[in-house]
């Protein structure tokens, strides 16, 4: 499948929610730990050599897992496959938690959810739907129900 | 550089409902010839296949950072991808009518998560203040009082529109630029947290990622109580002789409220509920 890739490095260049040395494991069997650099952009989690310019890799963090594995240490696995894991160790627990909490916040359907909710809520409060001012009250990325209008027909709320 | 494709290709083409799909004549990037491909955008990702009902895509375009334009083209109803990046490659894309190219290029300019996230901060934002005005803590309240907005507003009722609303909000310095541009705006510095605890602490089912999980199901429906709130107790004079607090106001079916009747300080209530829905929080936390 291609991609492109020079956007993606350039895009791993920017600034980051949250980047740390970890210690890296891939899916495969045998695959070991590796010291990486691991840095938060987005919804990508790109994982570089310590010092190099261009990431080694990048993990799109949409329809994925995350779970601790042991104190320090979490996972990511991907729904299409779960039994794959990325291991990431981390120097204490909090880290690891902050980590966590952070990737399981980086994904694009978990703010649609969140932006969904406070649509709702704001017009439950007003009656108004805080999109319209922004022209944006159509999309389908913002409907509550794939495709249907919450803001049109529903005035049970109300 | 590696990229989890095998993953990548599952998110286009997995149940998760797409933000806009259609067919588009793609440029070649050797061979210059517009293809006709079927684009699948979810998020900030622009997947495109050979035919509609593809197993894979053939190719996914990252949209974060790009602008789009609409471009001078021997093609009828074209635009241009751009990046803002040394040697980007410049996608031109081209519609079947004005009515897709506009639609299309609507899209794309606002499928970035920066925007997405700026949407959701600025809701956030909107709730808070809704939230501080009308002095109810609810299942809501942020455990940080300092940033509080003291907004004097006047309703007369649930339903009709109040014109003070919207030029307070428009008029707040953190607001921000919401008009429609191509360009994805860059992503706030202060993004620590993208949505407060206030998403998790909700009773309702929908927003509790689960403990190890993102996006596992589709947005699911929401069944929202509306008799739950409490009505609204209003404040007594503010601290700091800023504008009278908003008269009561019944949001839900009833009156009733935790607090006694007694409570009439407006910041007492708000610690109060600030508290209580720290220790709500404390507790879930600890039952993950």
């Amino acid at each position: 499948m291609r991609f492109n890739e020079k956007e993606l490095v350039c895009l791993s260049r920017q600034p980051s929610e949250m980047a740390a040395e970890l210690g890296m494991r891939g899916p495969k069997k045998g695959d070991v730990v590796k010291r990486r650099l691991v840095k938060l952009v987005v919804n990508f989690l790109f994982y570089f050599r310590t010092d190099e310019e261009e990431p080694v890799g990048a993990l799109l963090l949409e329809q994925c897992r995350v779970e601790r594995e042991d104190t320090q240490t979490f996972s990511i696995a991907f729904l299409d496959d779960a039994e794959r894991k990325y291991l990431f160790e981390c120097d204490s627990e909090e880290q690891c938690k902050e980590w966590i909490d952070s990737i399981i916040k980086a994904s694009y359907e978990f703010m649609r959810r969140n932006l969904i909710f406070y649509r709702t809520e704001i017009h439950r409060l007003t009656g108004k739907d805080p999109l319209e001012q922004y022209g944006i009250s159509d999309e389908t990325r913002f409907q509550v129900n794939s495709g249907s209008q919450l803001m049109a027909r529903d005035t049970s709320s109300l | 550089m590696k990229l989890n494709e095998r993953s990548v290709a599952h998110y286009a083409t997995c149940d998760s409902p797409p933000d806009k799909t259609g067919f588009l004549f793609k440029k070649g990037e050797r061979n210059t010839a517009y293809h006709r491909r079927w684009f699948v955008l979810k998020g900030n990702m622009l997947f495109y296949f050979e035919e509609r009902d593809g197993r894979e895509p053939i190719g996914v375009i990252v949209l974060e950072g790009c602008t789009v334009e609409l471009c001078e083209s021997a093609e009828e109803f074209a635009f241009a991808v751009k990046f803002d990046c040394a040697k980007a490659r410049v996608y031109k894309l081209a519609a079947d009518s004005q009515a897709a190219m506009e639609s299309w290029v609507k899209a794309l300019s606002r499928a970035s998560f920066d925007y997405m996230r700026l949407v959701v901060k600025e809701l956030e934002r909107q709730l808070e203040e809704i939230q501080d005005a009308a002095g109810a803590g609810g299942q809501q309240a942020r455990p940080k009082p300092q940033r509080r907005h003291q907004v004097a507003r006047s309703r007369s009722g649930a339903s009709s529109s109040s014109s003070s609303s919207s030029s307070s909000l428009s008029s707040s310095s953190s607001a921000p630029s919401m008009t429609a541009v191509c360009s994805a705006p860059r992503s706030l510095q202060d993004e620590a947290q993208l949505v407060s605890g206030g998403s998790r602490e909700n009773g309702v089912a929908w927003s509790k990622a689960p403990a190890g999980g993102s996006a596992e199901a589709a947005p699911s429906c929401v069944s929202w109580d509306g008799s739950t709130d409490s009505g609204i107790v209003s404040g007594c004079g503010p601290d700091e002789g800023r504008a009278p607090p908003v008269p009561p106001r019944r949001f839900g079916a009833s009156l009733e409220s935790p607090v006694s009747p007694d409570t009439g300080c407006f910041s007492k209530l708000h610690d109060w509920y600030g508290r209580e829905v720290e220790e709500l929080r404390a507790q879930w936390l600890q039952s993950q």
